[in-house]
């Protein structure tokens, strides 16, 4: 065979195999089923914060943790996003890495409508255990309010974000009866702890009594005496 | 260079590559963590992306690699032009994957840059073997 002959049977093969790779992987990962995926921001800041912590639902660490944390909040609520932001990570480390406390994320919707779409997809994510990483990046990615900021290309991106997602059985939870029941759980468990604003916290032996507590800021420090006399119980 | 120097190159190249294919395959498989300078390995090992209908692409890439290794063993035109278009093939591929990791996934995977670097070694190595005689 000629040299001319040979680059052109090597490039057309080229051609093929690295084509058929890559058609292959942009259709079974980008097929029509899926929307268009927007790639969120501070995935791996989210990774390495909730790297092999276990979740059970909405609950974040090890069940056997002595002691309970419970944020209310709101997905949209801006101080809720800050306290996610600057502080959640150090709580996390200081706490929940070393099995001491648990938090359970108790989610409100009062701003509006992006926030159930928001609490949903986490709620639906938690069905594989998965909730906090959707939480968090939602608040890494928080829009103005009501702006329709949670989009299902945003979801998308941040599913596709995620190790062990599935993202479509994730979606096809949304709107499941069982999400909607979380929803209303959460709803009256915050009405009927007083909760009027967010984010709010309460401290409490896991599976005893929690107490609503007064945080002096959305720093860490706001919230690790609290803690602190809750372990010391 | 000759065919002799450009055989033992592919065999060299290949085999690197073929190692960190094969690490990427094993941790990716049993779940083990990897080391990881850049970060970002696990969360690229364990994306979507990492598989190709059930099959990791570390696989994929090691089963290339191998296969290009064996190239060098004949002075056959179609091998050497298979050896070739795998090469140049698996390089497409492979910056696809940078492309994926750094639009889609945002982290970034040390291993399967080295093996990015190694094709992009094996791209000329192979393609000079079309040119030299036999």
């Amino acid at each position: 065979m000629g040299r001319n002959r040979l680059f052109v049977v090597a490039a057309v093969a080229a051609v093929l195999v690295g084509g058929g790779l890559i058609a292959a992987l942009v259709l079974t990962n980008n097929g029509s089923s899926n929307p268009p995926a927007t790639a969120p921001a501070g995935v791996s800041e989210v990774a390495t914060m909730l790297r092999n912590i276990p979740q059970q639902g909405a609950a974040l660490g090890s069940p056997k943790a002595p002691v309970t944390l419970v944020e209310f909040a709101d997905p949209q609520c801006p101080y809720c996003g800050d306290w996610e932001k600057t502080s959640l990570a150090t709580i996390v480390d200081k706490y929940v890495r070393t099995g001491k406390v648990r938090i359970v994320f108790n989610g409100m919707t009062f701003v509006g409508g992006d926030s159930e779409t928001a609490l949903r997809a986490a709620l639906a994510a938690g069905e594989q255990n998965r909730f906090w990483n959707v939480l968090a990046l939602l608040y890494q990615n928080q829009g103005t309010e009501n702006t329709g900021w949670v989009t299902d290309a945003l979801l998308q991106g941040i599913g596709n974000s995620i190790p062990g997602l599935d993202t479509k059985r994730m979606f096809a939870a949304v709107q499941s009866a069982t999400v909607t029941k979380k929803l209303a759980a959460a709803a009256a468990f915050a009405r009927d702890a007083g909760v009027n604003s967010t984010p709010t916290f309460a401290v409490g032996k896991t599976n005893e009594a929690l107490t609503i507590v007064k945080i002096s800021s959305l720093q860490p420090s706001g919230l690790e005496p609290a803690l602190d006399a809750a372990l010391r119980e | 260079m000759t065919d002799r120097g450009l055989r033992v190159a592919v065999v060299v190249l290949s085999t690197v590559g073929a190692g960190v294919a094969a690490y990427l395959t094993y941790t990716h498989v049993t779940g083990t963590s990897l080391a990881c300078a850049t970060g970002g390995c696990e969360i690229v090992q364990h994306s979507k992306y990492s598989e190709l209908a059930g099959i990791p692409v570390a696989a994929l890439g090691l089963a290339a690699y191998v296969a290009i290794a064996a190239t060098a063993a004949s002075r056959s035109d179609l091998v050497r032009a298979a050896g070739a278009a795998m090469a140049l093939g698996g390089f497409a591929f492979g910056a696809y994957l940078i492309y994926v990791q750094v639009a889609l996934i945002d982290a970034l995977c040390q291993w399967c840059l080295t093996s990015d670097g190694v094709l992009t070694l094996l791209v000329p190595v192979t393609l000079l073997r079309l040119r030299a005689k036999p």
